[in-house]
Protein backbone atom coordinates (compact mmCIF):
# COMPACT_ATOMS: atom_id res chain seq x y z
CA UNK A 1 0.00 0.00 0.00
CA UNK A 2 2.84 2.41 0.91
CA UNK A 3 5.13 1.60 -2.03
CA UNK A 4 1.97 2.03 -3.91
CA UNK A 5 1.70 5.80 -2.99
CA UNK A 6 4.97 6.56 -2.98
CA UNK A 7 5.49 4.79 -6.71
CA UNK A 8 1.79 7.19 -7.63
CA UNK A 9 3.65 10.66 -5.84
CA UNK A 10 6.51 9.87 -7.86
CA UNK A 11 4.81 9.83 -11.08
CA UNK A 12 2.74 12.35 -10.60
CA UNK A 13 6.07 14.64 -9.47
CA UNK A 14 7.67 13.56 -12.83
CA UNK A 15 4.61 14.36 -14.77
CA UNK A 16 4.29 18.15 -13.10
CA UNK A 17 8.11 18.41 -13.60
CA UNK A 18 7.66 17.39 -17.38
CA UNK A 19 4.28 19.33 -18.06
CA UNK A 20 6.66 22.09 -16.81
CA UNK A 21 8.58 21.85 -19.27
CA UNK A 22 6.60 21.36 -21.94
CA UNK A 23 5.30 24.58 -20.91
CA UNK A 24 8.19 26.39 -20.32
CA UNK A 25 9.82 25.92 -23.76
CA UNK A 26 6.04 26.15 -25.67
CA UNK A 27 5.46 29.78 -23.88
CA UNK A 28 8.92 30.82 -23.21
CA UNK A 29 11.04 29.74 -26.54
CA UNK A 30 14.68 30.45 -26.67
CA UNK A 31 15.59 33.67 -28.80
CA UNK A 32 17.64 33.09 -32.12
CA UNK A 33 21.08 32.77 -32.18
CA UNK A 34 22.32 34.19 -35.12
CA UNK A 35 25.78 33.17 -34.49
CA UNK A 36 24.33 29.33 -35.10
CA UNK A 37 22.67 29.72 -37.99
CA UNK A 38 23.66 28.98 -41.28
CA UNK A 39 23.88 32.74 -43.49
CA UNK A 40 20.58 32.57 -46.01
CA UNK A 41 22.52 35.07 -48.47
CA UNK A 42 26.11 36.08 -49.07
CA UNK A 43 26.30 39.59 -50.63
CA UNK A 44 28.69 42.48 -50.76
CA UNK A 45 27.81 45.56 -48.89
CA UNK A 46 27.50 47.95 -51.84
CA UNK A 47 24.49 45.74 -53.71
CA UNK A 48 22.66 45.22 -50.65
CA UNK A 49 22.15 49.09 -50.27
CA UNK A 50 21.37 49.53 -53.97
CA UNK A 51 18.47 47.20 -53.69
CA UNK A 52 17.35 48.69 -50.09
CA UNK A 53 17.64 52.17 -51.73
CA UNK A 54 16.30 51.42 -54.86
CA UNK A 55 13.15 49.19 -53.51
CA UNK A 56 13.03 49.00 -49.99
CA UNK A 57 9.85 46.44 -50.17
CA UNK A 58 11.32 44.37 -52.06
CA UNK A 59 14.81 44.37 -50.58
CA UNK A 60 12.99 43.80 -47.25
CA UNK A 61 10.82 40.63 -47.98
CA UNK A 62 13.67 39.06 -49.07
CA UNK A 63 16.78 40.21 -46.72
CA UNK A 64 14.90 41.67 -43.19
CA UNK A 65 15.34 39.46 -40.55
CA UNK A 66 17.57 37.30 -42.73
CA UNK A 67 21.06 35.99 -41.51
CA UNK A 68 23.47 37.69 -44.04
CA UNK A 69 26.95 37.32 -45.28
CA UNK A 70 28.09 40.59 -46.09
CA UNK A 71 31.41 41.31 -47.31
CA UNK A 72 32.83 45.07 -47.53
CA UNK A 73 35.81 47.79 -47.03
CA UNK A 74 35.78 48.99 -43.92
CA UNK A 75 35.47 52.37 -43.78
CA UNK A 76 34.33 53.43 -39.99
CA UNK A 77 35.09 51.78 -36.80
CA UNK A 78 33.44 52.92 -33.48
CA UNK A 79 32.90 51.01 -30.74
CA UNK A 80 31.21 48.21 -31.22
CA UNK A 81 29.76 49.35 -34.33
CA UNK A 82 31.83 49.26 -38.19
CA UNK A 83 30.14 50.76 -41.53
CA UNK A 84 31.39 48.57 -44.52
CA UNK A 85 31.73 50.47 -48.19
CA UNK A 86 29.98 53.78 -46.32
CA UNK A 87 26.80 51.63 -46.81
CA UNK A 88 26.11 49.06 -44.28
CA UNK A 89 26.19 49.88 -40.41
CA UNK A 90 26.98 46.63 -38.13
CA UNK A 91 26.32 46.35 -34.75
CA UNK A 92 28.47 43.72 -33.38
CA UNK A 93 28.41 41.26 -30.75
CA UNK A 94 31.43 41.69 -29.14
CA UNK A 95 34.35 44.69 -29.56
CA UNK A 96 36.27 42.61 -32.00
CA UNK A 97 36.07 45.42 -34.04
CA UNK A 98 38.69 47.21 -31.92
CA UNK A 99 41.99 46.47 -34.48
CA UNK A 100 40.35 46.96 -37.30
CA UNK A 101 41.51 49.45 -40.08
CA UNK A 102 40.11 51.33 -42.30
CA UNK A 103 40.02 50.12 -45.22
CA UNK A 104 40.70 46.16 -44.47
CA UNK A 105 38.74 44.17 -46.60
CA UNK A 106 35.98 42.28 -44.47
CA UNK A 107 33.25 39.74 -44.36
CA UNK A 108 30.78 39.79 -41.13
CA UNK A 109 27.78 37.32 -40.84
CA UNK A 110 24.77 39.02 -38.90
CA UNK A 111 21.17 39.84 -39.18
CA UNK A 112 19.58 42.13 -41.45
CA UNK A 113 17.40 44.56 -39.48
CA UNK A 114 16.25 47.09 -42.26
CA UNK A 115 16.82 50.14 -44.43
CA UNK A 116 17.93 53.49 -42.42
CA UNK A 117 16.70 56.76 -44.63
CA UNK A 118 18.13 59.45 -42.22
CA UNK A 119 21.66 57.62 -42.83
CA UNK A 120 20.54 55.99 -46.28
CA UNK A 121 22.16 52.61 -44.49
CA UNK A 122 21.27 49.39 -44.32
CA UNK A 123 21.55 47.94 -40.34
CA UNK A 124 22.41 44.62 -39.42
CA UNK A 125 22.61 43.31 -35.68
CA UNK A 126 24.37 40.42 -33.59
CA UNK A 127 26.88 40.22 -36.11
CA UNK A 128 30.71 38.84 -36.05
CA UNK A 129 33.42 38.86 -38.31
CA UNK A 130 33.86 35.89 -40.32
CA UNK A 131 36.89 36.75 -42.24
CA UNK A 132 39.75 39.26 -42.52
CA UNK B 1 43.41 86.53 -63.57
CA UNK B 2 40.27 87.69 -65.29
CA UNK B 3 36.93 88.18 -63.95
CA UNK B 4 36.17 85.19 -64.68
CA UNK B 5 38.32 83.48 -62.91
CA UNK B 6 38.09 85.10 -59.94
CA UNK B 7 33.87 84.28 -60.34
CA UNK B 8 34.90 80.91 -60.26
CA UNK B 9 37.45 80.95 -57.51
CA UNK B 10 35.04 82.88 -54.92
CA UNK B 11 32.27 80.39 -56.13
CA UNK B 12 34.40 77.70 -55.40
CA UNK B 13 35.02 79.10 -51.96
CA UNK B 14 31.50 79.66 -51.47
CA UNK B 15 30.24 75.94 -52.44
CA UNK B 16 33.63 74.86 -49.97
CA UNK B 17 32.60 76.78 -47.33
CA UNK B 18 28.66 76.15 -47.84
CA UNK B 19 29.62 71.82 -47.42
CA UNK B 20 31.61 72.60 -44.40
CA UNK B 21 28.62 74.43 -42.92
CA UNK B 22 25.95 71.72 -43.47
CA UNK B 23 28.33 69.43 -42.43
CA UNK B 24 29.33 70.97 -39.42
CA UNK B 25 25.40 71.84 -38.38
CA UNK B 26 24.42 68.17 -38.22
CA UNK B 27 24.84 65.82 -35.11
CA UNK B 28 24.15 62.31 -35.15
CA UNK B 29 23.64 59.21 -32.96
CA UNK B 30 23.50 55.96 -34.79
CA UNK B 31 23.12 53.62 -32.20
CA UNK B 32 21.14 55.79 -29.69
CA UNK B 33 18.61 53.99 -27.45
CA UNK B 34 14.82 53.89 -27.48
CA UNK B 35 13.01 51.50 -24.88
CA UNK B 36 9.29 51.13 -24.12
CA UNK B 37 7.30 49.32 -21.01
CA UNK B 38 4.19 48.09 -21.20
CA UNK B 39 4.10 46.18 -18.06
CA UNK B 40 0.79 45.26 -15.51
CA UNK B 41 1.88 44.50 -12.18
CA UNK B 42 1.34 40.82 -11.48
CA UNK B 43 2.59 40.00 -14.77
CA UNK B 44 5.48 39.41 -17.14
CA UNK B 45 7.09 42.83 -17.60
CA UNK B 46 6.23 44.16 -21.55
CA UNK B 47 9.26 45.91 -22.22
CA UNK B 48 11.24 46.26 -25.52
CA UNK B 49 14.82 47.95 -26.36
CA UNK B 50 16.24 48.93 -29.41
CA UNK B 51 19.93 50.00 -29.16
CA UNK B 52 20.77 51.04 -32.84
CA UNK B 53 18.38 54.33 -33.19
CA UNK B 54 19.16 56.73 -35.44
CA UNK B 55 18.88 60.45 -34.21
CA UNK B 56 20.18 63.57 -36.50
CA UNK B 57 19.87 67.45 -34.84
CA UNK B 58 20.01 69.93 -37.15
CA UNK B 59 21.66 73.04 -34.96
CA UNK B 60 20.79 75.11 -37.11
CA UNK B 61 17.22 75.03 -37.57
CA UNK B 62 16.74 72.85 -34.66
CA UNK B 63 14.68 70.55 -36.26
CA UNK B 64 15.26 66.64 -35.10
CA UNK B 65 15.03 63.54 -36.56
CA UNK B 66 14.62 59.41 -35.58
CA UNK B 67 13.95 56.56 -36.78
CA UNK B 68 13.67 53.00 -35.17
CA UNK B 69 14.01 50.08 -36.83
CA UNK B 70 10.80 48.09 -35.44
CA UNK B 71 12.94 44.49 -35.59
CA UNK B 72 15.64 46.21 -33.81
CA UNK B 73 13.39 46.43 -30.58
CA UNK B 74 14.47 42.96 -28.41
CA UNK B 75 12.15 41.64 -25.82
CA UNK B 76 13.29 39.56 -22.67
CA UNK B 77 10.82 37.09 -23.73
CA UNK B 78 11.15 36.02 -27.63
CA UNK B 79 7.92 34.64 -27.94
CA UNK B 80 6.70 38.62 -27.13
CA UNK B 81 9.16 39.31 -29.56
CA UNK B 82 7.30 37.43 -32.48
CA UNK B 83 3.82 38.87 -31.19
CA UNK B 84 4.85 42.39 -31.60
CA UNK B 85 6.70 42.40 -34.90
CA UNK B 86 3.81 40.19 -36.41
CA UNK B 87 0.69 40.33 -34.79
CA UNK B 88 0.77 44.00 -33.39
CA UNK B 89 3.30 46.12 -35.52
CA UNK B 90 2.65 44.46 -38.54
CA UNK B 91 6.82 45.21 -38.73
CA UNK B 92 6.86 43.53 -42.28
CA UNK B 93 4.45 45.71 -43.78
CA UNK B 94 5.38 48.88 -41.17
CA UNK B 95 9.11 48.34 -40.69
CA UNK B 96 10.19 51.42 -38.86
CA UNK B 97 8.80 54.62 -36.50
CA UNK B 98 9.87 57.61 -37.26
CA UNK B 99 10.06 60.94 -35.57
CA UNK B 100 10.56 64.43 -36.88
CA UNK B 101 10.06 67.23 -34.89
CA UNK B 102 11.69 71.01 -33.95
CA UNK B 103 13.20 71.90 -30.54
CA UNK B 104 11.22 75.06 -28.96
CA UNK B 105 13.25 77.86 -27.97
CA UNK B 106 17.03 75.90 -28.19
CA UNK B 107 20.28 77.27 -28.97
CA UNK B 108 23.23 74.97 -28.99
CA UNK B 109 25.63 77.36 -27.91
CA UNK B 110 23.49 77.45 -24.77
CA UNK B 111 24.24 74.23 -23.73
CA UNK B 112 26.45 73.29 -20.72
CA UNK B 113 27.35 70.06 -18.67
CA UNK B 114 24.22 71.54 -16.53
CA UNK B 115 21.05 69.65 -18.87
CA UNK B 116 18.07 71.56 -19.40
CA UNK B 117 14.38 71.02 -20.27
CA UNK B 118 13.84 72.07 -23.88
CA UNK B 119 10.02 71.51 -25.82
CA UNK B 120 10.08 69.40 -28.42
CA UNK B 121 7.07 69.07 -30.76
CA UNK B 122 6.30 66.52 -34.06
CA UNK B 123 4.87 63.63 -35.07
CA UNK B 124 5.54 60.11 -33.93
CA UNK B 125 4.96 57.44 -37.12
CA UNK B 126 4.60 53.45 -36.76
CA UNK B 127 1.89 51.66 -37.93
CA UNK B 128 1.24 53.57 -40.90
CA UNK B 129 -0.57 56.08 -37.91
CA UNK B 130 0.50 59.25 -37.12
CA UNK B 131 0.52 61.15 -33.33
CA UNK B 132 1.47 64.48 -32.15
CA UNK B 133 3.94 64.37 -29.82
CA UNK B 134 4.86 67.45 -27.54
CA UNK B 135 6.86 66.96 -24.53
CA UNK B 136 10.13 67.96 -22.97
CA UNK B 137 13.53 66.60 -23.39
CA UNK B 138 16.70 66.90 -21.22
CA UNK B 139 19.37 68.00 -23.15
CA UNK B 140 22.80 68.77 -21.78
CA UNK B 141 26.71 67.66 -22.74
CA UNK B 142 29.06 65.92 -21.97
CA UNK B 143 32.62 65.97 -23.19
CA UNK B 144 32.09 66.20 -27.29
CA UNK B 145 28.73 64.76 -27.06
CA UNK B 146 25.23 65.97 -27.44
CA UNK B 147 23.13 64.39 -24.51
CA UNK B 148 19.75 64.22 -25.19
CA UNK B 149 16.90 62.14 -23.13
CA UNK B 150 13.25 61.93 -22.22
CA UNK B 151 9.89 59.89 -22.22
CA UNK B 152 6.20 60.53 -23.07
CA UNK B 153 3.68 57.97 -23.29
CA UNK B 154 1.55 56.53 -26.12
CA UNK B 155 -1.28 54.17 -26.37
CA UNK B 156 -1.78 51.33 -28.49
CA UNK B 157 -5.20 52.81 -29.78
CA UNK B 158 -3.21 56.22 -30.96
CA UNK B 159 -1.17 53.87 -33.79
CA UNK B 160 -4.41 51.56 -34.60
CA UNK B 161 -3.10 48.75 -33.23
CA UNK B 162 -5.35 46.09 -31.60
CA UNK B 163 -4.63 43.99 -28.69
CA UNK B 164 -6.22 40.85 -28.27
CA UNK B 165 -9.07 40.51 -25.47
CA UNK B 166 -7.02 37.46 -24.22
CA UNK B 167 -4.07 39.37 -23.36
CA UNK B 168 -5.68 42.91 -22.39
CA UNK B 169 -5.03 42.47 -18.75
CA UNK B 170 -1.30 41.87 -19.42
CA UNK B 171 -0.49 44.32 -21.04
CA UNK B 172 -0.77 48.69 -19.65
CA UNK B 173 -2.81 50.85 -21.97
CA UNK B 174 -0.60 53.49 -21.78
CA UNK B 175 2.78 52.90 -23.07
CA UNK B 176 6.16 54.46 -21.57
CA UNK B 177 8.59 55.45 -24.39
CA UNK B 178 12.09 56.81 -23.45
CA UNK B 179 15.20 57.24 -25.25
CA UNK B 180 18.54 58.25 -24.42
CA UNK B 181 20.66 59.72 -28.04
CA UNK B 182 24.31 60.63 -27.44
CA UNK B 183 25.01 62.87 -30.58
CA UNK B 184 27.77 63.79 -32.24
CA UNK B 185 29.62 65.52 -35.27
CA UNK B 186 29.86 63.19 -37.67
Amino acid sequence: MKKKLILALTGLLVGVTALGFVLNATFNPKHRVIANEEPAFFIPADELQYLFANDEQSAGKKYMDQVLKVSGKVTEVEGQSIVLDNRVLVNLLTDTGKGLLQGEELIIKGRCVGFDELLLQVKIDQAEIKLK
Amino acid sequence: MNTNQIFKLALTLVAVLAIHQVKSQKLVDRNGQVAFEASEALFEPVEAKNQSVTAVLDTQSNEIASLALIKGFRFPNSLMEEHFNENYIESETYPKATFKGQLMDFNIAEVTNEPQQVRVDGKLTLHGKEKVVDTYLTIGKTGDALIITGSFTVTPDDFDIAIPSIVKNKIAREVNVSLDFKMKAL
